[in-house]
Formats: C-alpha cells, structure tokens, sequence
C-alpha cells in the first residue's frame, strides 16, 4: 500500500522545470487580449443589464443564483460601482479594460500572480453574467486561469523573475499542477471522443459535412466542400479516434509527439474552418503547455548528446 | 510531505467531478435515445445517470448549502458541464427574424445585430438556448429581450413580429441533387410599443 501511494506521489509531483507555465501564462495571456480586443466593440451590449444589453444581463444572473448565490458576476462589479457613482457603462468599460492589462500583463510577466487572479475573475464574472452567450471557449479559458493562478508563479521567463527577484516555488509543485492539466485534458478528449463516437455521423462523416456547413461556422463555401467529400468519413473516424485515444497515446514518449501534432492540427484546422479561432487557440494553448515542453526537452537532450557520443 | 496529501486529496476530488459530470452527460445522451445503442439501453443509463446526478449532489433541493457550495466550486474552476461538443451528433442551428412595421406601412427585416465575428459567434449560440430550452416562458422572454435591443436601434418602429424558425441542413447527397438550406417555423411573437414594448402575444 505504501509502495503504491509513493508510486502515486513519484507520479502526481515530478520534479519539473517552469517551461510548461511560462507556455501557459504567455498564451492565455494573449488568448485573454484577444477576447478582449474581439468583443470591444460588443463588450457593453453583450454584458449590460436593463434597457441597453442584447439579453439582460439580470435574467443570466438570476439563473445563475438558482444554482449558485456565490459564483462571481458583473452584477456585483456593477452594483459596487453605483455605491460610488459611476454608471453601469462607465463599469464595464473599466472592466474591459482591466481585463485587457490582466492579459497584456500575463503576456509580460508583470505581477504575474495579480494578473492571473484579475483576469480569471474578470473573465469568470463575464462567462457567467453572459451565460445566454457563452459558449465552449469559456469553458476552457476558465479552466486555464483556474489551473494558472493557483500554480507556483512567476516563472522564469516573468518580468517578475528579471525585474523583482521573485524566485519560483519548489519543483514539484510545478510538476503537480502541470499533472493536474494533463489528466484534466485527458478526460476532456476521452469523453468528447466517446459521445461522437455514439453517434452515427461521425463514422460516415455526416457530422463533418453538417459542421462545416451549418451556420454560423460555413466559413467555406459548401460547393468547394463538395469536392473533398470522400475526406468526410475519413476525417470523423479520425477526429473519433485521435479524441478517444488521447489519454492512451499521449503519454508514450514514442506517440506523444503524433499525437501533440494531430490534435494540435485539428484545432487549427476547426479555427480556420469553422472561424473558431479563439476556441482554437485555447486549446492549443493548454495542449502545448501540457505536453509540449517535454518533447522540446527530449530533443534538445538528444541533440545535445550527440557529441558526447561521438567523443565516446 | 503534508501539502502533497492535501494536492493529492484536492485532486483526487476534483477529478472525480469532472469524470462524473462528463459521464452524466454521456449517460444522459444514451437514456434519451440520441446515441447509436438500442433502447434496451435506456433504462440502464436512466438509473445510472440518476446515480451520477445523485453523486454530484443534483438530486438535493437547489437552496441546499452543499449543492450551493459544490455548484459554486465547479463554477469557479470551469467544470460545471461536459465535453460533448457537436456529439453525437452535429445538430441543426436557428435563426431569429425581426419583421419591422413603421407607422407608414412600411416593413422591414432586420436580424440580432452585432459588430464583431467573434460577437457573432455568440448570438449564434444564444439562438440555439433559446431554440433548445424546454421552456416556453424563458424561450418568450429572450425573444422580447433581443426584440427591445432591435427597438432601441429603430425607435420608430410601431410594432415587431419575431419569427423563431430552425435551419435544416440538407445532406451531403441532397446538396449535390441542388437541395440548399432551409427553415422550419417553429414560434412568431408579436410586440408593440405603447410607452414601453409591452407584453409579448405569442403566436404559435
């Protein structure tokens, strides 16, 4: 039994260097700047409650509290406000805009912690005060700034680390919460490989050609599609196969590399397809962060053994 | 040696509701009848779904401190749904129509209106909330709610029909036969501005 929980514990905190968070927090910093630069024009009218927004904001934060009083929301941001006399526009504009430094500032590395708490709470009280108008991208920012804050910040790459002196926290904790977004990211794939799998379209490709053409994602003209039609089943059996395998193959340094390429692809494939580049991106982001350093540091030792090799 | 049993528990926990949400979900779609399994399927994953609902604390009344308390968590950390996107199966979309009529007689058509893609994509997934919600009470209020989003941009406009109505894909053969993407009807509501838009009159 102590065999094992060690085998646990030599698993869930290996000794690990900070590359996979500087990926992390780089990325979700730009992904955090381009959610706030995409919906800068349609930030107030998505977000406001009565009399000016798309959906009140009001009716999302009601539902909300059906199933949470305590999950984060504009409304409170905006009632904090009114306290001292500012207008409910005058908030959220201050909001995107603290949103956007959030982001810039996870870019740089400056008060990375700061930043990385400001962005996940800004971006948490407008995914759930938007709820009529989030969708999957949401999801998986929240998850990345959830997994973000809470890991040994700043990295070494940070402005923080170059400028303040901050040092990291011990390695193995680095090692844990990068284990953490591994097996998360496992789950993730493993479950949504297996309901498309229980459904009939993705085995002869109807699902494809439904996805590609079904607004608003019909960024390519259908008649062009037509074209590569026997692609179709290929590519649903492919996506089925490369989601449902991801916790099997990812691990093994042998299938990882692949496998890191294949989803990776896919992603940017969905994002210039379907116009899903912030869905995308994210994705990206948290796959390479996971498990791309690692590949990176197996090349670089095998290069660097070379001539060692050599001499021997 | 004290803080790795505390991760390790956090963890241990954690993962097991993201596993248990996705198999809700999964199990959910298998006892609706929307997978490839036959129906003698159903009722297994009916009762094994309501053991996973029960395990996540979703069988307790909704004002329970427990339920509020775990709610509030997943909610923080992003796990509060599933991961089956476009599964099983990719389902149709819908589209939303706003009939102006000005006091003159004349008509115009006007759609939910955003300025961005990124925008778009959103509204896009706000229509199909409101084409899949089971209630019509919410479906109604959302359409009145985008209907006054398109009065403040025309406040002349004297009244507003809301045309509600599902897109049907045609399939990869039907597209090469020259069939092309087409609307169901499903809901039309009626609005008028007296001093404020007024109640909805739902045609159905």
């Amino acid at each position: 039994m102590r065999a094992l929980k060690e085998r646990l514990f030599e698993f869930l905190f290996p000794t690990e260097s900070d590359a996979w968070l500087s990926i992390l927090r780089v990325g979700l910093g730009f992904q955090i700047t381009l959610y706030s630069l995409s919906l800068r024009n349609d930030w107030n009218h998505l977000f406001a409650g009565a009399d000016s927004g798309l959906v009140n904001r009001d009716l999302a934060e009601a539902l909300l509290s059906i199933e949470s009083r305590f999950a984060p929301r504009l409304g409170w941001l905006a009632t904090l406000g009114a306290h001292v006399g500012l207008r409910e526009e005058t908030v959220l504009s201050i909001l995107w805009i603290c949103l956007l430094v959030a982001g810039c500032g996870l870019i740089a590395g400056i008060f990375s912690r700061t930043s990385a708490i400001l962005a996940w709470f800004l971006h948490l009280c407008a995914a759930k005060s938007g709820g009529f108008v989030s969708y999957g991208v949401d999801n998986f920012m929240t998850i990345g700034l959830f997994y973000l804050m809470l890991s040994p910040l700043p990295d070494r790459y940070a402005l923080d680390w170059q400028l303040r002196k901050s040092q990291p926290e011990d390695s193995p904790l680095l090692g844990f919460w990068r284990r953490v977004l591994q097996l998360h990211l496992c789950a993730t794939y493993f479950f949504s490989g297996l309901t498309k799998c229980l459904g009939s379209g993705w085995w002869d490709g109807s699902n494809v050609w439904r996805a590609l053409i079904r607004p608003p994602f019909n960024v390519i003209d259908p008649e062009m599609l037509v074209r590569w039609k026997y692609l179709f089943p290929v590519a649903g059996v492919f996506i089925c196969l490369l989601e449902i395998g991801y916790p099997f193959f990812i691990w093994s340094d042998k299938t990882r590399k692949i496998w890191l390429i294949c989803i990776c692809a896919m992603h940017a494939g969905i994002g210039f397809m379907m116009g899903m580049y912030l869905f995308a991106l994210i994705m990206i982001i948290l796959n390479v962060a996971a498990f791309g350093p690692g590949l990176v540091r197996l090349q670089r030792e095998s290069t660097s053994l070379r001539p060692q090799e050599a001499v021997a | 040696m004290r803080q790795k049993n505390v991760c390790a528990a956090w963890f241990s926990l954690h993962l097991l509701l993201i596993i248990s949400f996705s198999l809700r979900d999964t199990l959910w779609l298998v006892a609706h009848g929307q997978t490839i399994f036959p129906s003698s399927f159903r009722n297994y994953s009916q009762k094994a779904e309501g053991i996973a609902s029960a395990v996540l604390c979703q069988r307790l009344a909704a004002s329970n401190p427990v339920r509020q308390v775990l709610a509030t968590y997943l909610h923080v950390a992003g796990i509060e749904t599933g991961y089956g996107y476009f599964a099983p199966n990719v389902p149709g979309s819908y589209k939303l129509v706003f009939e102006l009529h000005y006091p003159d007689g004349r008509i115009e058509y006007e759609l939910p209106r955003v300025n961005s893609s990124a925008a778009g994509l959103r509204v896009a997934g706000l229509l199909d909330k409101i084409g899949r919600t089971p209630y019509d009470a919410l479906r109604e209020l959302l359409v009145k709610m985008l209907a006054q989003s398109i009065w403040r941009q025309h406040p002349e406009v004297k009244t507003i029909r809301a045309v509600f109505g599902s897109t049907r894909l045609p399939s990869l053969s039907e597209f090469e036969r020259g069939k092309r993407e087409s609307y169901d009807f499903l809901y039309a509501y009626d609005f008028s501005l007296r001093e404020k838009p007024a109640e909805p009159e739902a045609v159905k």
